[in-house]
């Protein structure tokens, strides 16, 4: 078995009588781009820090290519972060900010000129060396951070929420942006984030953090079509659940009951956790019909809303838990439907989960 | 805005009377002295008869009076430069430590700003009459460093508070040390703050009577002592003479401050 290249092992993190980080084990290959996805305080950003060398953790190690990392402060890791907030060095122009980790490690001027030449055009702010930070967007200063934790050529780049500072239209096109130079630089990339569109839109793999630990680790796709736990399959794309009575199971499927329907050979997650079985169902999975049929699910209509090319049905099961559909514009199921119709809904088996 | 000046009507002449008269009150006895410091009349007669530039002449002929502008210039600089440095250092324990009774030291710091001023000269007179630093160099240094520190800590740890940290981060993450990040880029970032604590560090000792009295000596005497010693033994107009170049001396200082500070901004 080869080392693999960075090597996450049991990382604790208590402050004083608080765990921030529980258990956290994590390989990730050269050159991939991962994500850490989750609701703040679920350890992710406490994670990155470690990396980081902000921070030590209270058990566990780091190795990079085999070798721990934690004996090395950060300024001798070599590793590129962009943060949150903007830390350009505001009394610095640009092409200084991009200089000062080469000057910090005495490489010759004309080394350092071809380099900050390099970056600049890499994340395409050509020409804008002597300006200062404070006279650039918010997305510039991220690029020009950007190119300074890249011009060392670190092993890896943490970048940390470095986009939730702008808004929307603005972040997606660095997230572009961002991807490009990915490919363009193979740098390995972890990525702190806790909006799920961009995690999908960005990664390779996802870590979905909760609490702590890393509930599931897979492609956008695996997340999405297999989630191991409620927390991952509320996190990634929309969900529901109702609760169920579990009739059956065996290898992995289930038979449950819901409202008087039975559904059998839907995929069960054992979770080990006493929250009773849940039925999850995603909306754009559902079908909608206005004649009662055999396997479906009765409810009613509590609002339906457009959303360009999606129509949003909020429903409501007869025993009252919230279910919604999502179909596209212009489905005959939906012509003339209105608040409080009733409504049947079906799905196939395989699209829906389990979770006892 | 809530109060629109052009919308006032008659208002606005009242408040414009008030701010002439405010600015009247604030500027008057600054004028008076400086315009005695060129009156003719040895008895500082106001309005002047006359006009002429005699105390100056006898002001800069008067070793005494330059000697005591040199020990004032010698002593204001000295608190400058351990006022900022000491200033730097208790800014960072204060702003970035995480100790027990933080917030109180902080204020500790501050208390010399709210004392009476004569009860702390008579406490560090009482204090070195026992270890011999009166009317040393020394003893002027430290009292003084007493008054213009907690200016310092205020200016330099507001500024401190300003800057975020993960600046510093970044450039520790870059690969420079944490002393090095700090002299390259924290110290450049908060330099108002700094330059600040250095103008108020110098003005705090450069015009200050009270704890110099006490602490001087026949030998060792700093400037406003002098104005005052003299205005006790014979009221000359030279006093104003000397007065005026210390307000101009202020005054340029605080234009220079302000010019600086604009320049450290943009």
């Amino acid at each position: 078995m080869t080392t693999p290249f960075l090597k996450i092992e049991g990382i604790r993190k208590e402050y004083g009588p608080v765990v921030a980080v529980q258990d956290v084990n994590l390989e990730v290959e050269r050159g991939e781009f991962l994500t850490f996805l989750g609701p703040s305080g679920s350890g992710k950003s406490t994670t990155l820090y470690i990396l980081a060398g902000f921070d030590n953790p209270t058990r566990g190690d780091i190795k990079l290519n085999g070798k721990t990392l934690l004996a090395t402060p950060s300024q001798k890791r070599n590793i590129g972060m962009v943060f949150q907030r903007y830390t350009l060095f505001p009394h610095l122009s640009v092409g200084d900010n991009i200089a000062f980790p080469l000057k910090v490690r005495r490489l010759p001027k004309h080394q350092i000129d071809a380099k900050v030449k390099e970056m600049l055009r890499l994340v395409r702010l050509e020409g804008f060396e002597d300006r200062k930070p404070a006279q650039m967007s918010g997305g510039q200063q991220q690029r020009v951070a950007l190119a300074r934790a890249l011009a060392y050529d670190p092993p890896v780049l943490l970048m940390d929420e470095p986009l939730s500072a702008l808004d929307k239209k603005l972040r997606e096109e660095i997230q572009h942006e961002i991807r490009r130079i990915h490919q363009q630089t193979e740098v390995t990339i972890l990525y702190v984030t806790h909006d799920q569109e961009e995690a999908l839109r960005l990664s390779d793999r996802i870590a979905v953090f909760s609490k702590g630990v890393i509930d599931q680790i897979g492609t956008g796709p695996e997340l999405y079509a297999n989630p191991a736990t409620r927390f991952v399959a509320q996190f990634i794309g929309d969900s529901d659940f109702l609760p169920c009575q579990m009739l059956h199971s065996a290898n992995g499927r289930a038979t449950v009951s819901v409202g008087g329907a039975v559904f059998s050979d839907v995929p069960l997650h054992e979770t080990g956790k006493s929250e009773g079985a849940a039925l999850m169902l995603r909306p754009e999975r559902l079908s909608l019909t206005r004649e009662p049929l055999q396997q479906r699910l009765a409810a009613t209509v509590s609002d339906i809303t457009f959303l360009g090319n999606n129509v949003h049905v909020a429903t409501s099961t007869l025993s009252g838990d919230p279910l919604s559909v999502r179909l596209p514009f212009g489905h005959p199921a939906i012509s003339g439907l209105s608040r409080g119709d009733s409504v049947w809904l079906g799905f196939e088996a395989a699209s829906a989960h389990v979770f006892n | 805005m809530l109060l629109n000046f052009e919308r006032l009507g008659w208002l606005k002449y009242v408040l414009l009377g008030i701010t002439l008269l405010t600015a009247l009150f604030l500027l008057l006895p600054i004028i008076f002295i400086a315009a005695l410091s060129f009156g003719s009349s040895q008895w500082l007669i106001f309005p002047p008869p006359g006009w002429t530039l005699k105390w100056y002449s006898d002001l800069l002929a008067d070793p005494r009076w330059l000697s005591s502008a040199w020990t004032s210039f010698r002593i204001a600089a000295i608190v400058t430069v351990l006022s900022v440095l000491l200033g730097l250092v208790t800014s960072f324990g204060l702003v970035r430590g995480r100790f027990l009774f933080r917030k109180t030291l902080r204020a500790l710091f501050l208390t010399p700003m709210i004392l009476p001023v004569v009860v702390l000269a008579v406490a560090l007179y009482a204090f070195f009459l026992k270890i011999g630093l009166n009317g040393t160099m020394t003893g002027f240094v430290i009292s003084h460093l007493v008054l213009a520190l907690p200016f310092s800590i205020l200016s330099i740890s507001n500024a401190l508070e300003r800057f975020d940290k993960s600046i510093e981060d970044a450039a520790v993450l870059c690969g420079a040390s944490p002393l090095e990040a700090k002299i390259r880029v924290t110290l450049p970032a908060i330099s108002h703050g700094i330059f600040s604590a250095a103008i108020f560090s110098f003005l705090t000792s450069w015009d200050e009577v009270v704890v110099a009295i006490f602490m001087s000596s026949p030998t060792l005497q700093t400037l406003p002592v002098k104005v005052w010693a003299t205005l006790r033994q014979d009221l000359t107009p030279v006093v104003a003479a000397a007065s005026t170049l210390l307000i101009l001396l202020t005054v340029i200082l605080m234009a220079l401050f302000a010019l600086v500070r604009k320049g450290l901004k943009s």
